[in-house]
């Protein structure tokens, strides 16, 4: 049975009671429901069924993505057809955050982003960008859109670099592949400048999470399998983090020397099953 | 302070002896009066686009006395680097600097090497180099200039993709180039000197003399090539020696470093 499992994992005099007072689960969604790759990848066994018992469960439940390689809205769409039951109004992703941002501070980017991203920027004006903006660009992190991007941001008078996200690397079908944090520091680097992270792990991206779900920081649980972007990111806004052994995990991450999760566990169906016991 | 015979002479090539293909006025000259004097002469730089041939044939082109094996560029401490720990190369060079690696195996490659190769920094061969990287390979970086200047604008150097890198994998690479210490003491390796017994003559205040006087050696920082005034001022300790050109850095050493009579 699936409890074995859960238990086993835990670190010794642990059962994960905390879970008690938990009223909210956020998913991380890449490499905790589904795989990404060919054909645009495949569900992980047992996270479809997973995500419909937690929401019939009463918690309340939200998704929150670093995923740029598509819109919100064609993102959503591919999970349905893999035959996930969720809608994009529960789906957080960096693109709008970050659009909100260059309205607010009325800012014109230099978009090196994947091309199917480009949608979530149709109302945004983008001649003379004042700043540079970079998303998971995959095969076009070619060295000229590379270089293009360092012209700009180092010909401006004041370098403003944002990137959507900062992970290291995420797991493909046909192995692990450099993210867009890879590319941030790059530009970090060449151009002696700190990017601002619009996405996980900023606080603020998890603070508008918690804002619409109506709860503490404390009462909500965040599931992934990025320890330091998913778990540490949620830890050091007060939530509790669990890692999962699907995706990007790597053995090493359970013996981070700054980042312990709150618990360690296979998948999501079998933090599921955790979390359910406990409520 | 009480200072060793002076026993070898490190000289950088681009700015120093020549400014592309103009010879700096009196170098050639200057050059074989310091060879006259008892000290071993090496000309150093840290090309990632030419093997050693390449700058050998310029330098004598420019009727400069020297020879092959006196050149010691960072594709040349990258390849010893290499020998050393006995390891296979994925070599992110470009094609003009494969040459100074025959020799290397380079099948089923363990370690990554990145200088400053344009057409290999795109997203697939990128990932190849993490993925070996990540499975434990060194990664060697021949140097990690953050960008150069080309005659269409400025272009990243090999610095970026060496940081980005080192932080998809949290590890750090060795960096051989200048100013790395490591550069400057490889350099000695085979001249049977210690680096309080070397002067080095150069026209970037921090990779040439800078580097080079954090290795232990004295530097003289020549006013020609990328000198710009008050460069002197940016690395510290000073340059031992701020002056015009090559040929009055020679006549320095002559005058007042070759030891007691």
């Amino acid at each position: 049975m699936r409890m074995r499992t859960c238990v086993s994992s835990m670190a010794a005099g642990s059962s994960m009671e905390w879970l008690k007072s938990v009223k909210g689960v956020i998913l991380d969604m890449c490499g905790v429901l589904y795989d990404s790759g060919e054909g645009g990848g495949q569900a992980i066994h047992g996270s479809i069924e997973a995500v419909k018992r937690l929401m019939d469960s009463g918690l309340i439940v939200r998704f929150c993505t670093n995923e740029t390689q598509n819109t919100r809205e064609k993102f959503v769409q591919k999970l349905r057809a893999m035959g996930f039951d969720i809608s994009v109004s529960h789906v957080f992703s960096p693109a709008p955050a970050l659009v909100r941002i260059l309205r607010e501070r009325r800012l014109r980017p230099h978009l090196l982003v994947h091309d199917d991203l480009m949608p979530e920027f149709d109302d945004v004006d983008t001649s003379s960008p004042n700043c540079v903006v970079i998303g998971d660009a995959a095969d076009k992190f070619s060295y000229q859109n590379l270089n293009e991007a360092f012209r700009v941001l180092i010909g401006l008078e004041k370098p403003l670099l944002f990137s959507l996200g900062q992970g290291r690397y995420y797991k493909e079908t046909d192995g692990l592949k450099l993210d867009v944090g890879v590319f941030m520091k790059a530009l970090e680097y060449a151009c002696d400048v700190q990017a601002e992270v619009v996405g996980k792990p900023s606080a603020d991206f998890f603070q508008t999470v918690l804002n619409d779900m109506s709860l503490q920081p404390h009462e909500a649980v965040m599931i992934g399998d990025d320890l330091l972007n998913d778990v540490g990111g949620a830890q050091r806004c007060g939530m509790k983090g669990i890692q999962v052994r699907t995706g990007k995990y790597r053995p090493s991450d359970e013996k981070h020397p700054s980042v312990r999760a709150d618990g360690y566990v296979d998948d999501l169906a079998a933090a599921t099953d955790a979390i359910l016991t406990n409520h | 302070m009480s200072r060793r015979t002076l026993k070898a002479v490190l000289i950088d090539l681009s700015g120093t002896l020549h400014i592309e293909d103009a010879v700096v006025p009196g170098a050639q000259e200057a050059l074989a009066r310091l060879r006259q004097s008892p000290v071993t002469v090496k000309f150093v730089t840290n090309t990632t686009k030419e093997c050693k041939r390449t700058l050998f044939e310029r330098l004598r082109r420019l009727n400069f006395d020297l020879q092959e094996r006196e050149i010691f560029t960072s594709l040349t401490a990258a390849r010893n680097l290499l020998e050393q720990r006995a390891v296979r190369p994925l070599l992110l060079v470009e094609d003009s600097a494969l040459e100074d690696f025959t020799g290397l195996e380079t099948s089923d490659p363990n370690a990554v090497v990145i200088g400053l190769a344009p057409e290999h920094f795109n997203y697939q061969t990128l990932n190849k180099a993490f993925r070996l990287i990540l499975d434990g390979a060194p990664l060697i970086a021949i140097h990690k200039a953050r960008y150069y200047k080309r005659k269409d604008g400025l272009a990243l150097g090999p610095g970026p993709f060496v940081t980005g890198l080192e932080y998809a994998t949290d590890t750090k690479a060795t960096v051989v180039g200048k100013p790395e210490k490591a550069f400057f003491l490889e350099a000695l390796r085979d001249l049977n000197c210690s680096p309080e017994e070397t002067v080095m003559i150069g026209d970037d205040a921090r990779d040439d003399v800078g580097g080079a006087q954090n290795a232990g050696m004295l530097g003289i920082l020549v006013k020609t090539g990328k000198y710009r005034p008050g460069d002197e001022g940016k690395i510290n300790p000073p340059p031992h020696l701020t002056c015009d050109s090559f040929p009055e850095a020679v006549n320095h050493i002559l005058e007042h470093l070759l030891g007691s009579k």
